[in-house]
């Protein structure tokens, strides 16, 4: 078989000629360079003022007292001492891992079992109504989402313990003990979220050729080891997309435990944004909230790299 | 070594001038500001209320009734959307650092001090100089109002309004358990045998005593009951300036420069045994954890009957009246009493910003939103206790009740030590210390001890922050 890709071996440096020998970009190469650069502007000067500078600014607040009202005054790495001996710090740190690993593992594995299942046989319209009604809670406000499940939640009016007293179960502490709490915040996330990964997975389903799954039917493969062979090698690129975001998203997860729980009982819901927006807006202490900002922003890199890297030993790319 | 030709020399220069001009250009300009969005700078007197304290037709009446006594001042009323007050000072700091700041800013209880150690400008100049036409304001105010707006001795706001904590009975529910109308001087233990007879009576979805964890109404009124606070209380030297002028002997005995909440006293023996009280009512399902006490669905629960008592202030009458509760399906009473019948409370007025160019304007705004026409029409709605105590009238309580509403100025009145809620410019951090120690506290009797001595710990640290 001829492949008609470019070769992804890239030629030696040395064979490059020098800069000085390289013939001059013709005047359309040169308009072509321009257009493009043109074109790349817009987003290139969005992510620089919305991205690159917000992050350069909270760097460099790090190493300041500032209380809005006074003017910052140079404070070293005081900020950054003090967010690694603050224990409410520390807690919201722990907080936001066992979080994101529950959160995470729950919205996906929810996700992949909802796209199999419509992914398989049954009606266009029916597949179509999962769809639409599997994605509709991501497009509503955490915030509000937030609001109506504390009533449904409620410990004493809440519906949910009503409708477990209906079958004989005592009520239950959704928010008022510290495992109720986390658990019922990540119950209102993953309802939330796992929308989003689901319509990634039943795009990536939709990729996988139907020969390799005739091939494995062909050497006997029953359905679950043809998930386990097929569909999840071939998908694993997906999963690796939905992975990282999802990871990203509950790193920095807010409303939810802002809302439902207030980072109680205790700190037992306390997550790092949480404490960030606390230490900043309500404590007046932005080097240090941006201290925070930054070592969580670190964390969320080093995760990611840490994934990136896994998937060169787990991801398959057809 | 590495050679440039002339060409890219040259290039590399013109790259060099030009990144140099437009860097030195953009460094000549002028910081931008919130204030250059055309329209923000247009010369108003900028007053930032709470914008869920009033509604709209009342933020109107404001504004239009000080611009017929002043023509002259152009005003402009800034609703600010805001939860609670710590969301609203967060939102008006906000402003402040993109140099927007409101000439007046409406100032409750918890961030009197904060903002005037930080922002604000004392009074007492202007109401020296105005004594005369102030006289009628401050006869009908009561001192301590007063006084819980005062820091280091300087007026800093003249109180609009004010809310104690009262206990609300739901009178459907008291037939239901038999009781009768708890007497004014009702006791901590009348209280919780109320609260046993409303649960021996009452299905398993009715919580006797309902409570929301916060500064105002939650813990606090029965560490004030069992005569103790959060932090050491004392008062400022100074005022007498204006209690010399205003307040006749017998009603300005006693008071100082404002409060000072210093050091925290939370290991105290009567804090641990107010805590233990609640956590013995959480034991016995008499009353909703700390976290479960949720303000907004407060008013569902108390007027279908699902709830028996639950403290508020004047505020809730409005509430109570605007969700359709009939003026006898509740009543108010004094909060019981323990070691004493202290009770808190919440105040609120404008306060005036030291960044204000227009500060004599900004004065004759707060001399109008203190007048009593001004705050009759303002609080028709009965969605606060205002502070001019001749304002509470039968009238004003007949169609929305309670029967009782002379309790709501009754707590200054009966009380003289009444006084307001904890609240140093720390405000932020202690009531955010305050909150999380109370969820871990109440978890169980055998909790409190130890979660009260890491609350103790926090608020030293707390406290021991600038501000």
């Amino acid at each position: 078989m001829t492949s008609t890709q470019a070769p992804t071996v890239r030629p030696d440096r040395a064979a490059d000629p020098p800069a000085g020998d390289r013939p001059r970009p013709s005047a359309r190469e040169r308009g072509a360079r321009l257009l493009a650069a043109l074109f790349l502007a817009p987003t290139i000067v969005g992510i620089v003022v919305f991205t690159v500078v917000p992050i350069a600014g909270s760097v460099v607040l790090s190493l300041f007292h500032w209380n809005v009202i006074d003017s910052p005054r140079f404070a070293g790495t005081a900020n950054y001492r003090e967010a690694f001996t603050d224990s409410t710090v520390l807690v919201s740190f722990g907080n936001t891992l066992v979080f994101m690993v529950l959160a995470v593992v729950s919205q996906l594995l929810i996700a992949l079992i909802l796209a199999l299942a419509v992914n398989g046989r049954m009606p266009v319209w029916l597949r179509s109504a999962f769809r639409s009604a599997f994605f509709f809670p991501l497009v509503l406000s955490a915030a509000s989402i937030s609001v109506v499940m504390k009533y449904l939640f409620n410990q004493d009016f809440g519906v949910v313990n009503w409708l477990l007293g209906l079958v004989g179960i005592a009520p239950v502490p959704w928010l008022t003990s510290e495992n109720g709490a986390m658990a019922a915040v990540i119950l209102v996330y993953v309802w939330q979220q796992f929308g989003f990964s689901f319509l990634l997975f039943v795009g990536g389903l939709n990729n996988i050729p139907k020969e390799m799954h005739e091939a494995a039917s062909l050497d006997g493969a029953t359905g679950l080891r043809k998930h386990l062979h097929v569909t999840l090698p071939l998908l694993s690129p997906t999963l690796l997309v939905a992975s990282v975001v999802g990871i990203i998203n509950a790193l920095q997860v807010f409303e939810q435990p802002y809302v439902l729980t207030n980072g109680g009982p205790g700190d037992s819901t306390r997550t790092v944004v949480m404490v960030i927006y606390e230490t900043a807006f309500e404590q007046l202490r932005f080097g240090t909230a941006s201290a925070v900002g930054v070592l969580l922003f670190v964390l969320i890199m080093a995760v990611t790299a840490f994934q990136f890297r896994l998937s060169r030993r787990f991801v398959h790319y057809q | 070594m590495h050679h440039f030709e002339r060409r890219a020399l040259l290039r590399y220069g013109a790259y060099g001038a030009g990144a140099a001009a437009l860097a030195g250009t953009a460094a000549s300009w002028d910081r931008l500001t919130g204030a250059d969005i055309p329209g923000r700078n247009d010369g108003s007197l900028v007053v930032a209320t709470l914008g869920s304290a009033f509604d709209q037709a009342a933020v109107r009446f404001l504004g239009e009734g000080f611009r017929e006594l002043h023509p002259d001042i152009k005003l402009r009323v800034n609703a600010v959307q805001a939860v609670d007050w710590s969301d609203f000072f967060a939102k008006i700091l906000t402003q402040i650092a993109a140099g927007t700041a409101p000439d007046l800013v409406y100032v409750a209880t918890e961030g009197v001090q904060l903002f005037a150690q930080r922002l604000g400008v004392p009074l007492d100049r202007w109401v020296k100089r105005d004594a005369a036409e102030l006289r009628e304001y401050f006869s009908d105010v009561h001192p301590s109002l007063v006084e819980s707006m005062m820091y280091e001795g300087s007026l800093y706001q003249l109180p609009v309004e004010f809310n104690a904590a009262d206990i609300y009975l739901n009178r459907q529910v008291l037939r239901r358990a038999g009781a009768d109308f708890p007497p004014p001087d009702w006791t901590r233990d009348d209280f919780t045998d109320l609260l046993r007879r409303m649960k021996r009576t009452s299905d398993s979805h009715f919580t006797p005593y309902f409570w929301t964890n916060r500064l105002w109404g939650g813990v606090v009124p029965w560490l004030f009951a069992n005569g103790t606070n959060l932090l050491a209380e004392s008062k400022a030297p100074g005022g007498d300036w204006l209690w010399d002028s205003f307040y006749p002997a017998g009603r300005r005995q006693g008071r100082g420069g404002g409060f000072r909440w210093t050091t925290p006293q939370v290991t105290d023996e009567r804090v641990e045994e107010a805590y233990e009280y609640l956590a013995s009512l959480i034991r016995d399902g008499l009353c909703t954890r700390p976290e479960g006490g949720n303000g907004n669905n407060l008013v569902g629960v108390f007027s279908t009957g699902r709830v028996g008592v639950t403290p508020a202030g004047g505020f809730w009458a409005g509430g109570l009246s605007l969700a359709g509760m009939k003026p006898t399906g509740y009543d108010v009473q004094y909060f019981p009493r323990w070691r004493t019948q202290r009770h808190q409370f919440g105040a609120a007025g404008y306060a005036m910003l030291r960044t204000s160019k227009r500060q004599d304007e900004a004065w004759e705004f707060i001399k109008y939103a203190a007048r009593k026409d001004t705050l009759t029409r303002l609080f028709r709605a009965n969605q606060t206790t205002p502070a001019r105590r001749s304002m509470l009238t039968a009238e004003r309580y007949r169609e929305s009740g309670p029967k009782h509403w002379e309790a709501f100025y009754g707590t200054l009145d009966q009380f003289p030590d009444t006084g307001p809620i904890p609240a140093p410019p720390q405000v932020a951090g202690v009531e955010q210390v305050l909150l999380k120690h109370t969820g871990t506290a109440l978890a169980s009797p055998r909790s409190v001890r130890p979660a009260l001595r890491r609350l103790q710990r926090d608020l030293e640290k707390t406290m021991e922050r600038d501000a």
